[in-house]
């Protein structure tokens, strides 16, 4: 298959599955983007280094597909146990970030105005990184479909180019993330994301240990 | 308008004379007679016409003595337990009639035959925007359609009224009122503020899992009324899980510590969809105010508020916080009358009596129509087991 061809439908699968993706990466983007300073810069910063641990984990997946082609015949249980330890591992991360982020509200006070988020101007990525990186790993119908396109592709540069072309597709998406730096944080902003990030990973923990289990999640 | 305002009496007023109690609770009797028995739908069953009589009559009483006595909380609380009873009884007794279970089975829930609930339309909202479709694959009586009637008729009330459909219309919230109630003196008073946040950040997880996962995740997992209405018919571990979670979180937030706090603990922390009517508020025109110069503060009425929505910083600024439900609560308990009704753009304290009843006017016509449609039906239900 011609390159351009390839790259054109994985740009056009990316930006069809955009809204599916900022579906799924939401819960995790939105309350951590909340406990940040605000402003357009740290939102930028904080955006780039989740998006570019979301495309590692995309060529990490790109590579394993086209290697091992095993996408198209990805059993549904090892499917399940990867989806679980993803889960389990996206539940630690957020409520590690839940717990980081309680010195971000430096000087507790009534007065929003007062409120001065994040002293530290560098805080730091990992959590961001943690985050894109094990949502880029999150097997959604879109991300699968492309695996299998990926697999088919004559050889791994074939299958990394698609799979980068398909997140540039999907990282279009996530530009108006960037409109929550709008928002003034106070001391009740940063508690509701903390709360929130809370609620969600107990979401994802309980989701996680149940595919784990091997139990049913749906089908009451 | 300011001289006027400074001569409201300090003491409560006297009580209206039964006349003039009697004209002003007339648009409420004729409203009452309209939608409880001379609707067109009204049911032909005998016992149906008897609990329509007896709802409009109730209603209508309660608002006679609203307007005879100058109080509100204590009427409308009769109203909202009676309804948070019976809501229950009716909704039980059909889901038995129908289905011969409160379990609702997965085929069920697809094929859209789950009763309506305005609880997951804060949850409806981002799925909706994205692929145009309801995620609540409920139903209002025999018609899938019904759901944009509802939706609508909700936006047009919460425009009005605000976060008021929380102690008018709710049908969940009576419950807890009820067991509130029964306590002399609360047995837990130190109540931590950030609790207040609880409900946004239940709101922000729900809508945001909701969008992910394609599904009202508040129903599945987290409503506790699920525990008294509709649950999920357990098949799996899962199932007993998602019903063990709303059983608990019923035992504690609507029985428990409503009794230990005298608080609607339930919906000060926790109800996601009290979160988002809140919102409302700022577009609502009636609110509470605070007038400052009357104020002692003595913290009757941050004592006497259900939810939690006064504080000092609040009442020091003259008004409520944004959770306000106005129930009346606060306006009842202030003996110095500092707390009024008010009407968005005039000044305070000018003729709050005018403005309560405006606001009364409104929330009772949809009380009649939305929690009296319920009452009359939890009180057939009783006729039928008990005639």
């Amino acid at each position: 298959m011609p390159v351009f061809a390839s790259c054109g439908e994985a740009l056009v699968l990316g930006l069809a599955s955009g809204p599916a993706c900022i579906a799924a990466c939401g819960p995790v983007l939105v309350p951590s983007l909340l406990t940040e300073r605000a402003g357009f810069r740290p939102h930028a910063r904080y955006l780039s280094a989740f998006l570019a641990a979301r495309l590692l984990g995309y060529m990490l997946f790109a590579v394993v597909a086209w290697e091992l082609g095993m996408l198209a015949s990805m059993l549904p249980t090892p499917r399940l146990l990867m989806m679980g330890v993803v889960y389990v591992l996206l539940a630690g991360v957020l409520l590690w970030y839940a717990y980081s982020a309680r010195r971000s509200c430096v000087q507790p006070c009534a007065e929003s105005k007062l409120v001065s988020i994040g002293q530290k101007k560098n805080r730091g990525l990992a959590g961001a990184a943690s985050l894109g990186f094990l949502t880029g790993l999150n097997l959604c119908p879109p991300f699968v479909a492309a695996g299998i396109r990926a697999a088919q592709q004559g050889s791994m540069a074939a299958a990394l180019l698609f799979f980068a072309a398909f997140f540039v597709g999907t990282s279009i998406w996530f530009v108006p993330f960037l409109s929550l730096g709008c928002i003034v944080r106070s001391q009740a902003v940063i508690i509701v994301a903390r709360m929130a990030m809370v609620l969600i990973a107990l979401y994802y923990l309980s989701m996680g240990i149940a595919m784990l289990l091997g139990k049913k999640v749906y089908g009451y | 308008m300011a001289t006027e305002a400074r001569i409201l009496p300090f003491a409560r007023p006297a009580p209206r004379g039964i006349v003039w109690s009697l004209f002003l609770t007339l648009p409420i009797l004729i409203w009452s007679l309209l939608m409880m028995i001379f609707h067109p739908g009204a049911s032909p069953d005998p016992l149906s016409r008897i609990s329509g009589v007896i709802t409009a009559l109730f209603m209508t009483t309660l608002f006679f003595m609203m307007m005879r006595t100058h109080s509100t909380y204590r009427w409308r609380r009769i109203f909202f337990v009676s309804l948070g009873v019976l809501f229950p009884i009716g909704f039980i007794h059909n889901l038995y009639v129908m289905r011969g279970s409160m379990g609702i089975p997965i085929e069920e829930m697809i094929a859209g035959r789950t009763p309506f609930c305005f609880m997951p339309i804060p949850l409806l909202i981002l799925p909706a925007a994205f692929t145009k479709t309801v995620i609540f694959p409920g139903s209002i009586g025999s018609s899938s359609h019904g759901i944009a009637s509802m939706v609508g008729l909700w936006l047009a009330l919460t425009l009005v009224m605000g976060k008021g459909w929380c102690s008018y219309a709710c049908f969940f919230g009576g419950i807890e009122e009820g067991v509130a109630a029964i306590p002399a003196r609360a047995k837990i008073r130190k109540l931590d503020p950030r609790l207040r946040y609880v409900p946004w950040a239940v709101l922000l997880a729900m809508v945001l899992l909701s969008l992910a996962i394609f599904e009202p995740a508040y129903c599945m997992w987290l409503c506790p009324f699920k525990a008294v209405t509709e649950y999920v018919a357990a098949r799996n571990t899962i199932g007993l899980v998602q019903n063990a979670i709303f059983v608990l979180l019923f035992a504690g937030l609507v029985i428990v510590l409503p009794f230990l706090t005298k608080k609607r603990t339930q919906c000060s922390w926790f109800c996601p969809f009290g979160a988002f009517q809140s919102i409302f508020n700022k577009i609502s025109i009636f609110e509470m105010r605070i007038d400052k110069d009357r104020c002692k503060p003595c913290l009757l009425c941050q004592n006497a508020c259900p939810n939690l929505s006064l504080s000092k910083e609040s009442i020091a600024h003259g008004e409520t916080l944004l959770s306000c439900m106005k129930c009346g609560a606060c306006v009842d308990a202030c003996p110095r009358q500092a707390i009024v009704w008010h009407i968005k753009g005039t000044q305070i304290a000018w003729k709050p009596e005018r403005a309560r009843l405006m606001f009364l006017y409104s929330a009772w016509a949809l009380a009649v129509m939305f929690g009296g449609s319920i009452i009359a039906q939890g009180i057939t239900t009783i006729l039928h087991f008990i005639v």
